[in-house]
């Protein structure tokens, strides 16, 4: 099925797929900065250093975690609420980090933590995405990681440093940075009829499932993501089989 | 605990509870031999994934429904999906959604 050719893993490939990684992860760069802004802004006013919002975003990498962690500071929540919020929202890197698995098999330890470290929605979506035509590595894969990271803790230092300079980061459509990409990634990764019905029924099920709320089923915002995706990719594989 | 101290517990914890929730299942399950259905499950997983961001993302911004048209999240992720389409450009995709979005809502207003 490949027509690649098998090219040998020298050291000049390797940094010629990893310089092709950091182009692939441009458009996460573009809206990483802007949202790491929004976490610099937000965290130097509720008592952060600048310091220690550059070293959050560069070692948590979070984007959703980060911003629930700030929100339960600000009413200074127990360190241990603080840590369950920002990991039960995270707990789909569980899912993704299984997903992305057979990719990396073979692969040594120190390698795979580098990529777990940079892996996040989007560097997720554009590697699944980068794979499936048959041209991601280890090294691609690095790439994406490395200019993602850079973006989000770039825009980390902004935001902490000129958050009066920046004023309000919405008038410019900051906001619709994520959902732009999500929804770019989104029209990659359902590339046949089936890959198409089981996004809606996720689609689906992320907009209904919060209205249970109503007959007295209240489920956790956070949870959302998770359930309604392994729902939707548990019910694809009993129907298509 | 001064203030500084519990930023920096937060953060800390944070980094840990983060990078073990990535790291782990990609070193365990890498070096397992996945059954057959399990598998198939997995290549459901990034599709189903983007379709509930992007659902709510659009359809819920800010944990709020705005099941209306004149949503500007919906009315910017429209042309946006369709951008990447025809350009299959993530860059040039992102760029012009978050231009439409600013148009569309500087109109709605």
């Amino acid at each position: 099925m490949s027509l690649i050719p098998q090219t040998p893993n020298t050291a000049k490939t390797r940094r010629a797929q990893f310089t092709r990684g950091l182009g692939l992860g441009m458009p996460i760069f573009l809206g990483y900065v802007p949202t790491g802004m929004a976490f610099g802004v937000i965290a130097t006013s509720i008592g952060f250093s600048a310091t220690q919002a550059i070293v959050c975003s560069a070692t948590a990498l979070a984007g959703a975690g980060q911003f629930i962690a700030l929100n339960l500071m600000k009413e200074r929540a127990a360190v241990l609420a603080v840590f369950t919020a920002t990991t039960v929202v995270n707990l789909r890197y569980v899912l993704f980090g299984a997903t992305l698995s057979p990719y990396l098999k073979g692969m040594s330890l120190p390698n795979q933590a580098i990529l777990a470290f940079t892996l996040t929605d989007e560097t997720f979506a554009v590697n699944v995405n980068d794979r499936r035509t048959g041209a991601s590595t280890g090294a691609s894969m690095a790439g994406v990681g490395a200019i993602a990271w850079t973006g989000w803790v770039a825009g980390a230092a902004a935001g902490a440093f000129a958050a009066t300079l920046i004023g309000d980061p919405s008038r410019w459509g900051v906001e619709f940075a994520m959902p732009a990409m999500f929804t770019a990634l989104l029209v990659a990764l359902a590339e046949d009829r089936r890959h198409v019905l089981t996004a809606a029924l996720a689609g689906l099920l992320a907009i209904g499932l919060p209205a249970l709320a109503a007959i007295g089923i209240a489920i956790p915002s956070s949870w959302l993501i998770v359930l309604a995706s392994m729902i939707a990719a548990t019910v694809a594989t009993v129907v298509f089989r | 605990m001064s203030h500084d101290a519990y930023i920096w517990s937060i953060i800390i914890l944070m980094a840990l509870a983060n990078f073990t929730l990535r790291f782990v299942p990609i070193a365990i399950v890498s070096r397992l031999n996945l059954p057959e259905p399990f598998t198939r499950w997995l290549s459901y997983v990034p599709a189903s994934v983007m379709g509930a961001l992007v659902a709510g993302e659009v359809l819920r911004p800010g944990g709020e429904y705005l099941l209306t048209l004149r949503n500007p999240y919906l009315l910017a992720a429209i042309p946006t999906a369709f951008i990447y389409h025809r350009t299959r450009s993530f860059l040039g995709a992102s760029v012009a959604g978050m231009i439409i979005f600013v148009g569309i809502r500087a109109l709605l207003v």
